[in-house]
């Protein structure tokens, strides 16, 4: 397992919205962040917390109201430039009219790239869609779509690997078998990862460390996985992943 | 129990009792010349129009209606997609164009007839009435099908980095091949009519040329025969695009 991908570094990060004229809101008030290059990090907090929006920022779809974020030494708008971001979302977002295989295919046409279908088959397989890769998006579940999503995510070997939510839309059981594979999967690179989650199981089983947001938008806690990699799914029934499952949710409630 | 292949028969009998009552109220009318002389039997109809030179004769006529109507629809339909994807480009020209295609279809068709006569020429204006009949359709079409696209789905394009250009080749003009197959059926009729009215403004050939000499030398039977030759042809061509239309959904919507 290397280590790599790039640092990311958040200085006296603010961002506020304006909805309507003479209203705002202040989505992220104060956030000091500073994610080392190969780190997984998650990031859980209640609903309304500034989550997505701190990741939205990173992934330069929202500009700072005033701070920095930097990836690698650069803005994030540079990145996105530069191809040099993987992203995925709740939603799947697969483009309908193509294959698993097609759909791949577009980081590297949107990057003006050849295909390299030998790594867009190896992170097919990778993800467990062996076999699927002329299968059209409904024709897939949740959970394979997602896969799928994520593979697109790390065909350009991003230097840094943005989550929002990704299990969300799926039942519990599919996203436990998710969380597993994902950890997986990113053992075999290990690239800078940011994580936002609902879920302090998933945060837990997936990081190095996670950080609790409280509203509106700053960091509360931070907190360091104690638990060695590879994580197995043993891990999910011993009695101290619980205790600590159990002492972040509290600190979640208001 | 499933119903479906009983509710497809019940429908093909439902059109076919229906159409033969059309066939059979047309044949009563004419021959009770209830409606007057205006209103043949539908036996006398056919009698003309299957007679074998007037059959050859509205072939020919039928031939160079449909050349002009898909002249038009390939000219108008090509110009309103070109339009829409500038306007989709270059915001800015939006509020402008807009208002100038609600201007060219407001006009009614018969008022610009003079004017495509010193323009096109004779023989050119039922392609150029045409044209003009589908280019709003094509247009309205074309712009609401460019927007098509899911916010999940451009969220997607951002964060990899595709530029206008890339985003219009790979998402939004392929997410909007169903919103152009929809606006090509209201087309394809559009074009046969006209086609027809342009015949009128002194074509040297076609149906429209036909329908109008037929009814002025009152020639009824050869009229009608003219007409169900010009309906069968626009209906034809009107299930066609709805077959493609079938068919593009099926392969590029969600």
């Amino acid at each position: 397992m290397s280590s790599s991908g790039a640092s990311i570094e958040i200085h006296d990060l603010r961002k506020s919205f304006v909805p309507r004229r003479g209203v705002t809101v202040e989505a992220i008030r104060h956030i000091d962040l500073t994610v080392p290059a190969g780190e997984f990090l998650a990031i859980v907090g209640p609903s309304g917390c500034g989550k997505s929006t701190l990741l939205h920022l990173v992934a330069g779809l929202e500009k700072p109201s005033s701070g920095t974020v930097r990836i690698g030494g650069a803005a994030p708008e540079e990145l996105v430039r530069r191809h040099r971001l993987g992203v995925a979302f709740q939603d799947p977002a697969l483009l309908p009219w193509l294959s698993v295989r097609a759909n791949l295919g577009l980081p590297f046409k949107l990057a003006g790239l050849p295909v390299n279908q030998k790594r867009v088959l190896g992170l097919i397989d990778l993800v467990g869609l062996a076999g699927f890769e002329l299968a059209r998006p409904n024709q897939l579940s949740g959970g394979m779509l997602q896969r799928a999503a994520i593979a697109r995510s790390l065909c350009l070997e991003p230097d840094v690997l943005l989550l929002d939510e990704p299990f969300g839309a799926l039942d519990a059981v599919t996203r436990r078998r998710l969380n597993i594979e994902l950890e997986r999967i990113w053992r075999d690179r290990a690239i800078t990862t940011l994580l936002v989650t609902h879920s302090v199981e998933e945060a837990l089983f997936l990081s190095d460390r996670t950080i609790v947001m409280e509203r509106p938008g700053a960091i509360a806690q931070v907190v360091q996985t104690p638990f060695p990699r590879p994580r197995t799914p043993e891990l999910l029934r011993r009695e101290d992943f619980h205790q600590l499952t159990d002492q972040i949710t509290l600190w979640l409630e208001p | 129990m499933d119903r479906t292949p009983n509710r497809s028969a019940a429908n093909f009998a439902y059109a076919a009792v229906g159409l033969l009552a059309f066939f059979a109220a047309w044949q009563w009318v004419g021959k009770s010349g209830v409606a007057g002389p205006a209103l043949p039997a539908l036996s006398d109809v056919a009698t003309t129009l299957f007679d074998s030179a007037t059959l050859s004769s509205l072939t020919r006529s039928a031939r160079y209606t449909l050349a002009s109507a898909a002249k038009g629809l390939f000219f108008g339909g090509t110009l309103a997609v070109l339009l829409a994807v500038v306007m989709h480009l270059l915001p800015p020209l939006r509020p402008g164009l807009d208002r100038l295609a609600v201007l060219v279809n407001a006009t009614p068709p018969i008022a610009v007839g003079p004017i495509l006569i010193v323009v096109f020429s004779r023989d050119q204006t039922p392609a150029a009435l045409a044209g003009i009949q589908v280019f709003f359709l094509f247009y309205i079409a074309a712009s609401s099908g460019l927007t098509a696209a899911s916010p999940a789905l451009r969220r997607v394009m951002t964060g990899f980095g595709a530029n206008a250009w890339k985003r219009l080749v790979h998402l939004e003009l392929p997410a909007a091949l169903p919103h152009l197959a929809n606006g090509l059926k209201g087309a394809v009729s559009a074009s046969f009519l006209g086609a027809i009215l342009g015949e009128w403004f002194g074509a040297p050939k076609g149906l429209g040329l036909v329908i109008l000499n037929a009814m002025q030398n009152f020639q009824i039977r050869l009229m009608w025969a003219a007409v169900v030759v010009a309906a069968v042809m626009s209906l034809t061509a009107f299930l066609a695009a709805a077959g493609l239309e079938r068919f593009v959904t099926r392969r590029f919507a969600r």
